[in-house]
């Protein structure tokens, strides 16, 4: 059943990566992602692999959900690696009419592989260990002192939350409607791209009715149960820093001083 | 302190046009007068559009009056001071349990109203953990509410409510979307809630079973009170709520029925065991007062097959149908979810079931039986994981075989109309069926107009939007929508879900015509067994993935305890009837209705 499926990618486990604050993996891994555009050689690699395989130990995600996580981005991967590959000048070890594979290119198409790579396991270890209602939670925190320039930090992260809540919500109702349409003898698979949106219509214009309708209701409960923004609101489980926290925020510092400190003495 | 105090109450919906000017103004609240005291059980009942929910939404500081003023545990609602306190003090229940729950784990959905009263982190809590408690859902503290039935999500919703600490809950039609288990799993909650906590309870609903044990009635018409009394007195008005488009139990119809045949029941009795009370009572006063009528009565043997109004019943498993082929024949069908993945799960098994040409089957089973997933594989929109689907002896899935022709034959109309509804004009959308089948545009039309007249779609509608229409009229056009195709078998999913009593007869009246008109084979797929013991030839009970009976109701009836043991009830009359016999009192043990009923005494027609 679609219900099931959850959103994200949490990987349900007991690890003290699970329990860490999700502000310090919101924070951590935006740091891992600017360190990774810190370095110019393979070396920083070694850092960054030492210091990542650390962390991949102790959230007991098994690696082969982080080679699941680039799935997705294969294609992409491929380009990149490809076009480096053939479109940077230099040093020809071989070539084919037009076609020529530098060393230079070689070298610049495996790094940018494996920086793409490193920073696709980063954001999947966070959306493995944290769930989107924690994401939710960590980034209201996160963006709250930008309350003073009247940003609405509370408003976005409520809405986040109802999104989660919805989606599958809608998903199901969407699967439901086109069985619906299809039981009237809709023709949804057949035609080319036009004739296949237009197909949609009968799907998309009941989904949207719902979905308007459900917007409306849920407005009217939440004002029931005495919703007026995120001013006097308190928090059933509010966000706290425990001691891991520290550790983690003293890994993070260790790992990105080390990063820095390598760049500017050793030039890597 | 008095929870609700509501005087002169009048409530309009103006609509406006884009400069603001007032282009309709529809009173839906005419001077209502009520008042409710601290810890009562109040129903308060109507037809749909009778004003009942406008009123819930001004006890919650929701609406304000256009006139007239409501307090709320003493508080006036159209004081702005007291809004939060109001909505704190009179928590509100909606029908749809999905459209209310805000959070993604139900113990923060819980926490959510004391979150924004701003209680101190400790204290939220402990009310959510007693309020999870008070309505017994504790251990679903930590999930998702995706993964509740309608009946628990609708507890979770109390519980929030509850941990608002309220005075008073108020409830719109809470039931309404839930099949039997979940509202008997919410009427107990609120009950007890009720009776221990001694919380003001407002129920609204049509469902008459739900209000007997409440303290006192009131009954809404068109945006007024139209009665109100305990249930007993409102109840035996019979004629009276037959007006206002309500129906009281079937006990108590028997009743009032034997009672006008010169039987002297009482005319209040609201429960089975009332029932077989008063009249073992009536009839051993009998010979004292020497009633001819009824000591004739019991000594005679209740006239078994006598007047069957659905004689053609018996039909079903007659030797001239089964010669015929089956139109749809089910063999060895096994049907899994989510193959491959952690979600497994085995919806069908074992189903075998022939479905014959001109048949009325009802198709009953809880949530989660598996009853929606049979009827999708009827028509192709779901493949069996194991054994065939054959319509008229064909393989639905065999080779070159054409299933959006299929899909024509055998039409199915879900259970909300809403998800079929697209169209500018209700014409237009009937007519979508007709054109995918690639019809012409002159039949197109003719067969839109034959099947909305055929659904009683009055003219005047057809190019009005589906949107504007009532529940009733949508549900009609949606199975006119079906019905357009001309299929030979029509399946229909709780078709009468939401409606009123009276709409709820008028659209099983409608397709039992529909299907002595047409002679196309219906399977209709409900939880309530009133709706289909009366008109059905074969009842289908499915249960837990499996079909428990598929034999004509009387047969299935008599096994009561089976029945009980998977959840469901027989009709009420059926089971009075059942344990009159029990005590020895000769009567038609086997009546599925209550005209059959009065037959069995021998009073029929009287």
């Amino acid at each position: 059943m679609l219900r099931d499926i959850t959103i994200g990618q949490y990987y349900p486990a007991k690890s003290c990566i699970h329990r860490l604050d999700p502000r310090t993996k919101i924070v951590g891994t935006l740091l891992y992602i600017v360190s990774l555009f810190l370095f110019r050689s393979f070396s920083g690699f070694l850092v960054v692999g030492t210091a990542f395989a650390g962390v991949l130990i102790l959230s007991r995600v098994p690696f082969r959900y982080m080679l699941r996580g680039l799935r997705p981005i294969l294609m992409l991967l491929l380009v990149t690696v490809l076009c480096n590959f053939f479109l940077t000048s230099g040093e020809v070890l071989w070539q084919w009419k037009f076609l020529k594979i530098t060393r230079e290119g070689l070298e610049r198409g495996a790094f940018m592989g494996v920086r793409l790579i490193l920073l696709i396991f980063g954001t999947s270890m966070m959306t493995y260990t944290t769930t989107p209602n924690q994401l939710t939670d960590g980034l209201e925190k996160l963006l709250s002192p930008l309350r003073v320039i009247h940003f609405p930090a509370h408003e976005i992260a409520m809405m986040m939350s109802i999104a989660l809540r919805f989606i599958p919500i809608l998903t199901e109702e969407a699967e439901r409607i086109r069985k619906a349409q299809m039981a009237r003898g809709a023709d949804m698979e057949s035609g080319g791209p036009i004739k296949r949106a237009k197909a949609m219509m009968p799907v998309f214009i009941p989904l949207l009715v719902s979905a308007f309708r459900r917007a409306f209701d849920l407005a009217m409960a939440m004002e029931a149960r005495c919703y007026h923004g995120g001013e006097g609101r308190t928090k059933m489980r509010p966000l706290r820093y425990r001691s891991a926290d520290l550790i983690g925020y003293i890994y993070l510092a260790c790992y990105m001083a080390t990063i820095i400190s390598l760049r500017i003495w050793m030039k890597i | 302190m008095e929870p609700v105090r509501i005087t002169g109450l009048v409530h309009d919906y103006v609509t406006r046009d884009e400069e603001g000017n007032n282009t309709e103004t529809k009173r839906a609240l005419d001077h209502v007068e009520l008042n409710v005291e601290e810890g009562q059980f109040i129903a308060v009942l109507g037809a749909n559009g009778s004003g009942k929910s406008t009123l819930a939404k001004h006890i919650n500081a929701l609406l304000l009056p256009t006139q007239g003023r409501v307090l709320t545990c003493d508080m006036d609602t159209a004081d702005d001071r007291y809004l939060w306190e109001i909505r704190k003090s009179a928590g509100m229940v909606f029908q749809n349990p999905d459209n209310q729950i805000v959070a993604t784990v139900v113990e923060e959905d819980v926490g959510f109203g004391p979150e924004n009263l701003g209680i101190p982190t400790e204290e939220i809590v402990q009310r959510v953990t007693d309020s999870l408690a008070a309505v017994g859902m504790t251990k679903y503290g930590e999930s998702s509410p995706n993964r509740l039935s309608g009946g628990q999500k609708q507890r979770v919703a109390i519980a929030g409510i509850l941990a608002m600490e309220p005075k008073c809950i108020l409830m719109d039609e809470p039931t309404a979307m839930l099949d039997p288990i979940g509202r008997r799993e919410v009427l107990e909650t609120v009950h007890r809630l009720n009776r221990e906590k001694g919380i003001t309870v407002i129920l609204i609903t049509h469902y008459m079973e739900e209000v007997i044990d409440a303290d006192r009635i009131f009954v809404m018409d068109a945006g007024r009170i139209a009665m109100q009394g305990t249930p007993r007195e409102v109840f035996t008005r019979i004629g009276d709520l037959q007006e206002l488009r309500l129906e009281v139990p079937q006990v108590t119809e028997l009743a009032h029925l034997l009672s006008e045949r010169g039987i002297p029941m009482p005319p209040s009795v609201l429960t089975p065991e009332e029932f077989v009370t008063a009249y073992k009572e009536v009839a051993g006063n009998t010979e004292a007062t020497a009633r001819t009528n009824v000591v004739g009565l019991l000594e005679n043997e209740p006239p078994k097959a006598v007047g069957r109004p659905n004689a053609d019943v018996s039909a079903a498993g007659s030797p001239d149908t089964e010669a015929e082929a089956p139109v749809l024949s089910m063999r060895d069908v096994r049907f899994v979810y989510g193959v491959g993945t952690a979600f497994e799960t085995v919806a069908l098994e074992d189903v075998n079931l022939d479905i014959f040409q001109g048949e009325y089957i009802g198709l009953i089973g809880h949530t989660g039986s598996g009853k929606s997933t049979l009827i999708q594989l009827l028509n192709g929109l779901e493949r069996a994981t194991a054994g065939t689907v054959r319509y008229l002896g064909e393989d639905i899935f065999g080779e070159g075989f054409n299933r959006r022709q299929l899909r024509s034959n055998v039409g199915l109309v879900f259970q909300y109309p809403d998800h079929q509804l697209f169209e500018a004009t209700v014409i237009g959308d009937v007519s979508f069926g007709p054109k995918n089948q690639g019809l012409s545009a002159e039949e197109i039309r003719e067969r839109a107009e034959w099947a909305l007249t055929l659904t009683g779609v009055s003219q005047d509608r057809w190019q009005s939007s589906p949107l504007e229409l009532s529940g009733g009229q949508k549900r009609r056009v949606a199975i006119a929508g079906v019905l357009a195709m001309k299929p030979k078998v029509i399946i229909l999913d709780e078709p009468t879900a939401g409606l009123d009593p009276a709409g709820r007869d008028e659209i099983l009246g409608e397709i039992d015509r529909i299907r002595r008109e047409t002679g196309m084979t219906v399977i209709l797929v409900s939880h309530r067994m009133e709706d289909v013991a009366r008109f059905a030839d074969r009842l289908v009970v499915i249960s837990d993935g499996r079909i428990v009976f598929a034999d004509p109701p009387r047969d299935v009836f008599h096994h009561r305890e089976k029945l009980t043991s998977i959840g469901l009830e027989v009709p009420q009359v059926t089971q009075v009837m059942q344990m009159l016999s029990a005590e020895g009192i000769p009567c038609r043990e086997d009546a599925i209705t209550v005209e059959e009923a009065l037959d069995g005494f021998g009073v029929a027609g009287a």
